[in-house]
């Protein structure tokens, strides 16, 4: 099409300058900084001096940081597997009922979604009260007549807030599920049925492998979002003593930057956590698009 | 942009001319210095089958694509680097482009309102508009709550109301069904009665060119085949393609031997042992080994199948009864062959008929295709 | 005749179907029933949060579990919205929400059409970026966005806490991926009618994807109205706090109060249900759209 290039110049630079203001200071700066200052010995705010590699070496060397990334490790296989196939479970349910019963039951799993993280840590953490909490009644028995403070309990931490975030998150992936599932037409269930395929079969055989590229993306949401955890962890250790043994990857960079005031610190384990993030990224981008061609 | 002369003769000098136009896409050249005019107040159709470069051309001159080589003169004026908005050309396009989200109203207002024209004027010029095309009771409606018949007219009316001074149409009946065709055919026609304006018309349908238009340009392959007359390019085709593409049913070719050309009359020899003689014009062929002889149907006539006249003999193997006349498909020495008889013959499949033929109407094509 | 051969040991068709029927039946009643008592168990902690909060103090600490209040109150309510400042945080979770949702699509969408429909330097450039910026986690950068909005004196003010949240790569894809499919044939149209890239813009892409924009707005604003980990960190004082950090500020001098507690969470809670409520729809396809993208 003919257009003048003037225009063209023109009307490009005035759409896209909000855009290139806001991601160029607010986000290429601070991630370029963000590596500059892990090479540096800086306190949060103010200069200081380049020391290399020595920040990651302490990063490696250091027994809270490795602690960290295995309990964010930990964190993410406990939520991360369970929702996703918890998900598809419940959206097999789902895809079943039928209008307005279908809506509410929606809506009962996917509520929790746009709960901000401190409702839903005030309503578990009230339901797990050591002293009033519903769920006593069911833990105390299995205690020997104890009420038990479930998130004080070390092992027990890292899986009740994978039950808690799992509670939270589950909406998002059974919609997800619900959506795939619908793209897949009934009448290749008619087929089987009259193929003679039983329930199991046609799950296995139609369902899975057609719901598996919806299952991978489930899943690998997940990963992603689930190792950046930073809230529910926070909120629930809060005012308790021993945080170090559940300290999560986000939760150390916090610690280091905003309690101990070691910016340059802090900015590795950022970029760290960013490597670990991309490398993720860049293997779902892979494993989908593989998928895909098949 | 000085005015440059559109032609040297002493005719009026044509609204729109492309002058040696070429368009590339990459490696492949989709037209090649092509020209071609359109003269003020007419209706002029470029005809092709997919592919011919026909819409390619439409674009150019609408300025939605750019020319490679060449030039494209509006009323004389050098137009190839302008916007299209500048051109005061309007464009009906194939699938109508309503703004779904703006009703009739405001589709038809909408380049008024982009120039910046009054409430005033533009009601009053929409009105005016919707009058002419019917669409009064339809202004408030949106494109979804329209009939395809009733969108066009839109589409129309959206062109309509901005005083072009060239209409372009792609393709615009393409989308409506056979009956409503037909019906748009005659509003078609009776706008361009009513207008006088230029249209230039994109179409496929041999049909909707020859009913509409003054001039055809035929393309092939992205050059042009033939300009011409509709009645121009049915009497007198220049080239087996046109001739091939005109008409309906189409043209019958029969493999022929050119045995003889004197004075301007060849002498073929048919498939089957008869001969014919055709008048040949232009520069007289040498004794080409093969050629072709074009027949129309409706010059081709039944006799008795051992008539001493008939150019050919076969058995008839399908025939049409259409009600006003009748089509016979014969399967003769030289193919099958298409017959138009009157509608009351009482041949049947199976029987051997003899076909004579009109020589006046007849026209012999050689190897590359071109009339001889 | 041949009747012989119509005669087959398999058992009449028409039973068959009509067993399986009949045991699909019973398999659909427990599955449907499994799920709404899933679905049941699932709303049970929000309801049981809620309940809470319309029970006066001292029946929450009484040992049994009632389903419903005996003494049903607003006590709890009326306290936390006179004794704390939630009224406070209402007003700052709207402006910075409001002003994130605002920003965000308005840059999203001329970006998203700038990269969909313009052609100018440097456009498969930023496009690339875009991309890219996925997979930088934005909590990484809590360090250096603090630093920066500290160089801008703007920690412990509105404006700190929504400039990081104005980084939305996924927005601007959906508008761009939106742009590129709307058909050819209205720009070309509209262009011949005279329109310029803005009228284009305005005129006719974003009023033919006004559901696009409902969507993306809502789930920009239950994003940030939900926000924690920024807020937290950009906001030391109490009357600059959003409603989601500052229902975890709630102190009482006489420790804790379980109704109160619940009841500021439920008041946080409230806007954000209300808005799902009503745009269910938009919000479902919004998230479809989203995840679409990092398929």
């Amino acid at each position: 099409m003919l257009k003048s290039k003037r225009a063209e110049y023109f009307a490009a630079a005035v759409l896209m300058a909000p855009f290139v203001v806001i991601y160029g200071v607010l986000f290429v700066y601070p991630t370029i900084k963000m590596v500059e200052l892990s090479f540096t010995n800086a306190p949060l705010i103010g200069p200081g001096k380049w020391v290399g590699l020595d920040n990651y070496w302490r990063l490696a060397t250091e027994r809270l940081f490795p602690t960290a990334v295995w309990n964010t490790i930990y964190f993410v296989l406990l939520s991360a597997l369970p929702s996703t196939l918890l998900a598809l479970v419940v959206a097999l349910g789902v895809n079943r009922l039928k209008g307005w019963a279908q809506s509410v039951a929606l809506a009962a799993f996917f509520l929790p979604y746009i709960l901000p993280v401190s409702v839903v840590y005030r309503i578990w953490d009230w339901m797990f009260d050591a002293n009033f909490g519903i769920a006593q009644y069911a833990i105390a028995p299995l205690d020997g007549g104890q009420h038990l403070s479930v998130f004080r309990t070390i092992p027990l931490f890292m899986p009740m807030v994978a039950v808690v975030t799992i509670w939270w998150l589950l909406g998002f992936n059974v919609l997800l599920f619900v959506s795939g599932l619908r793209n897949i037409s009934t009448e290749i269930y008619e087929a089987a049925e009259l193929d003679g395929a039983s329930r199991w079969a046609q799950f296995k055989r139609i369902t899975w492998p057609l719901i598996w590229p919806v299952t991978v993306l489930v899943l690998t949401i997940q990963l992603i979002l689930q190792f950046k955890i930073f809230d529910q962890v926070y909120l629930f250790t809060q005012g308790g003593y021993r945080v170090d043994a559940t300290m999560v990857m986000v939760q150390y960079i916090y610690r280091e930057a905003f309690q101990l005031n070691k910016g340059g610190l802090a900015a590795s384990a950022s970029v760290v956590l960013f490597v670990l993030i991309a490398v993720m990224s860049v293997l779902q981008f892979q494993l989908l698009r593989a998928r895909a061609q098949r | 942009m000085s005015a440059i002369p559109g032609n040297k003769g002493g005719a009026a000098a044509p609204h729109v001319e492309l002058r040696r136009v070429t368009k590339r896409y990459g490696v492949v050249t989709a037209i090649n210095d092509l020209t071609l005019t359109v003269e003020k107040g007419s209706f002029t159709a470029l005809l092709g089958p997919s592919g011919c470069g026909k819409s390619t051309l439409l674009r150019m001159i609408a300025g939605l694509e750019r020319i490679s080589a060449g030039q494209c003169f509006l009323d004389g004026v050098d137009v190839t680097d302008v916007a299209p908005a500048k051109r005061r050309i309007a464009m009906v396009f194939q699938s109508y482009a309503l703004y779904p989200h703006m009703t009739t109203r405001q589709n038809i207002a909408f380049s008024l309102s982009l120039a910046g024209a009054s409430r005033k004027e533009q009601d009053e010029r929409t009105h005016e508009v919707a009058r002419i095309l019917q669409l009064e009771d339809y202004l408030d409606r949106r494109p979804a709550e329209l009939s395809g018949g009733q969108r066009q007219r839109v589409a129309i009316g959206r062109a309509l109301v901005r005083h072009p001074e060239v209409f372009l149409f792609d393709e615009p009946l393409s989308n409506l069904d056979a009956k409503l065709r037909v019906q748009m055919r005659l509003e078609l026609a009776k706008l361009h009665a009513t207008l006088h304006a230029t249209m230039i018309y994109v179409t496929h349908d041999q049909t909707e060119a020859m009913t509409l238009a003054d001039k055809i340009v035929v393309l092939d392959r992205g050059r042009v085949a033939q300009v011409g007359s509709p009645l121009e390019l049915y009497n007198r085709p220049a080239n087996k393609f046109v001739a091939a593409f005109i008409g309906s049913p189409s043209m019958n070719f029969l493999p022929v031997g050119l045995t003889a050309v004197e004075g301007g009359i060849a002498t073929v020899a048919l498939p089957g042992g008869r001969t014919a003689r055709v008048r040949v014009g232009g520069a007289p062929a040498k004794a080409v080994a093969t050629a072709e002889l074009g027949v129309r149907p409706e010059h081709l006539s039944l006799v008795v199948a051992d008539d001493a006249n008939a150019a050919l003999r076969g058995e008839v193997a399908i025939v049409e009864h259409l009600g006003n006349l009748t089509l016979l498909y014969v399967d003769t020495p030289a193919g099958q062959v298409i017959v138009e008889g009157p509608g009351n013959v009482s041949v049947r499949s199976g029987d051997t008929v003899g076909l004579s033929l009109r020589e006046a109407n007849a026209r012999l094509f050689g190897a590359d295709g071109a009339s001889l | 005749m041949t009747d012989a051969a119509l005669v087959s040991d398999a058992p009449p068709p028409a039973a068959r179907p009509l067993v399986r029927l009949r045991q699909l039946d019973l398999f659909g009643a427990v599955v449907t029933l499994a799920t709404l008592a899933g679905a049941v168990v699932w709303a049970f902690p929000l309801y049981w949060g809620l309940v809470t909060t319309f029970k006066p103090e001292t029946e929450i600490v009484q040992p049994g579990v009632h389903l419903w209040p005996q003494n049903f109150t607003f006590e709890n309510y009326a306290h936390v919205l006179m004794q704390t400042k939630i009224g406070l945080w209402y007003v700052n979770s709207l402006v910075t929400s409001g002003a994130v949702t605002v920003i965000v699509v308005v840059m999203a969408a001329a970006a998203g059409y700038a990269i969909s429909q313009l052609e100018f330097p440097g456009r498969r450039v930023f496009w690339a970026m875009i991309l890219a910026s996925f997979m930088v986690p934005i909590p990484a950068l809590i360090v250096n966005h603090f630093v920066l909005m500290s160089q801008f004196g703007w920690i412990n003010t509105l404006q700190g806490v929504v400039a990081p949240q104005l980084i939305a790569p996924v927005t601007v894809i959906i508008y761009k991926q939106f742009f590129d499919s709307v058909p050819k044939d209205f720009r070309e149209a509209a262009v011949m009618d005279g329109a310029n890239d803005f009228q284009l813009l305005f005129r006719i892409y974003l009023p033919m994807n006004w559901g696009i924009t409902t969507a993306l707005a809502i789930i920009t604003f239950i994003g940030a109205w939900n926000l924690f980990l920024w807020p937290f960190l950009a906001v030391s004082s109490e009357e600059k706090l959003n409603v989601a950090v500052g229902i975890t500020q709630v102190h009482d001098a006489f420790g804790v109060q379980y109704g109160r507690d619940l009841a500021v969470a439920m008041l946080a809670a409230l806007p954000v249900a209300i808005v799902y409520l009503i745009f269910q729809r938009r919000v479902t396809q919004a998230i479809m759209l989203s995840a679409g993208i990092k398929g």
